[in-house]
């Protein structure tokens, strides 16, 4: 009986000398694809339902670059805007209209045919990247309010997406 | 106080400066001369080249384009960046591009240009360079640049008037005085011989007593330098002797004694003192007629 008693007493006093631990690993990864906006785009009203980055219209294309550190491992994808972010109410169906098309490399031989190799997706350009260098990106936008009606007076924002994808 | 510190410092050193020069390219034909693009300054070194264009090609075409920079202190090129645009890039495309070079001194960069090779060309090119100023490459620009040496100033040049006896030898045949030159113009033949006559021979007076005199100078100074080496010699050879001599050392008692205890008067000074007396005594009586 007392050999029984003393088994269940270190029982419990073992199982109250069990303790765990936790340690963390941290990491940081530096991404080897940057995106940054070199130029934001200003919309021009060459008449009062169209909206159009193009300079003959009086306004500015977005640019973007790309900045890849990483050959071979990403695509650029790039949204042409589809919608106003912000905008007063608008009832009408609008048009939406965009391209995007690679401005400028830093590299001829590896990024020459970038444009030519592009798929396009819609409104979605979607760019190789295999070489490692600073690639600028051109996004135009246009837009037109249905049944030639006005824009409404107020500001508008549309917003242009560019991601970049690892493969 | 402890953040002030380093920006003492900071401010009282001189530092290198960095810059970057405007579009090197200024006109069609892509040749440049680098002269007229990096600034004045010593000590400069070329850290970048940064040059954008847009290729004008046909998609299938291949153009190879190529940036540089002739050796200015030699052959061949000390920059020379080549971008080979392939069959299916695009007519327009923008080149944008910074190719590091290695602080080369500005004094190796020599003419500029792009060169395309291929059915194409560029257009909107655009060549500058990012520099590197060290003010201290000349360590006296500052007093704060290492090695820097005061400097020691330059000694003024007196320009002296030096007379040369040559050039105005004819001179003293001439008084300034233009009434003396008249009255010279009036000797005769006759007084003009005389005098030079004269003249010769009191030059050649002048002369032996000249001679006369420094001879007897020189005999002078010869008797008196001849007398002064005698005199250090004998004053050598008489000190030599006091400090050739040793003393003995110990004591040195004193020896005499005087044994007499009575000093008696002399005989001969007895005798004088009486021969004054008598001496003395006959004075006196002849005072009196005796």
């Amino acid at each position: 009986m007392f050999k029984k008693l003393s088994a269940v007493m270190l029982g419990a006093l073992a199982s109250l000398n069990v303790l765990a631990e936790t340690a963390p690993i941290h990491a940081f990864v530096e991404s080897r694809c940057i995106i940054q906006t070199d130029m934001a785009g200003t919309y021009g009203n060459p008449n009062a339902y169209t909206l159009s980055t193009a300079a003959e219209d009086g306004g500015d294309p977005v640019v973007i670059r790309f900045d890849v550190t990483l050959a071979d491992s990403y695509y650029a994808e790039i949204t042409a805007p589809q919608e106003f972010s912000t905008s007063p109410i608008i009832n009408e169906v609008m048009t939406w209209e965009g391209d995007t098309t690679v401005k400028t490399v830093s590299d001829a031989t590896g990024m020459g045919e970038y444009e030519t190799n592009k798929v396009e997706l819609g409104m979605l350009d979607r760019y190789d990247l295999i070489a490692t260098g600073s690639t600028w990106f051109e996004t135009s936008s246009k837009v037109a309010l249905g049944g030639d009606k006005a824009f409404p007076g107020g500001d508008y924002t549309a917003l242009v997406t560019a991601e970049c994808i690892a493969k | 106080m402890a953040l002030l510190l380093p920006c003492y410092s900071y401010s009282n050193s001189v530092v290198p400066y960095y810059g970057t020069t405007g579009n090197a390219v200024v006109d069609n034909n892509l040749v440049w001369d680098m002269g007229n693009v990096f600034p004045a300054p010593p000590g400069l070194t070329v850290q970048n080249v940064i040059y954008s264009y847009n290729i004008r090609k046909s998609t299938e075409d291949r153009v190879d384009v190529s940036v540089q920079n002739e050796n200015a202190l030699g052959e061949g090129y000390v920059f020379r960046e080549t971008d080979s645009w392939l069959p299916g890039s695009l007519d327009n495309t923008e080149i944008n591009k910074a190719v590091p070079v290695m602080n080369l001194p500005k004094e190796v960069w020599g003419k500029g240009s792009i060169e395309v090779d291929g059915n194409g060309s560029v257009e909107n090119a655009n060549v500058a360079y990012t520099y590197r100023v060290d003010p201290c490459y000349d360590p006296q620009y500052s007093p704060s640049c290492p090695g820097y040496k005061v400097p020691i100033p330059e000694p003024v040049q007196v320009e002296y008037d030096v007379y040369d006896a040559d050039e105005h030898a004819d001179d003293t045949q001439y008084s300034p005085d233009d009434d003396s030159l008249e009255e010279e113009e009036k000797e005769t033949e006759e007084e003009k011989e005389k005098r030079e006559a004269e003249e010769k021979l009191d030059s050649k007076e002048r002369l032996e007593k000249a001679l006369a005199v420094a001879n007897t100078n020189l005999l002078f100074a010869n008797s008196f330098a001849q007398a002064q080496m005698l005199d250090s010699v004998n004053t050598a050879t008489r000190m030599n002797a006091y400090y050739s001599t040793s003393i003995d050392g110990g004591t040195y008692k004193e020896e005499l004694s005087i044994q007499d205890k009575q000093l008696p008067d002399s005989y001969k000074g007895l005798r004088n003192g009486l021969a004054q007396q008598v001496l003395h005594e006959k004075m006196v009586s002849m005072q009196y007629g005796n």
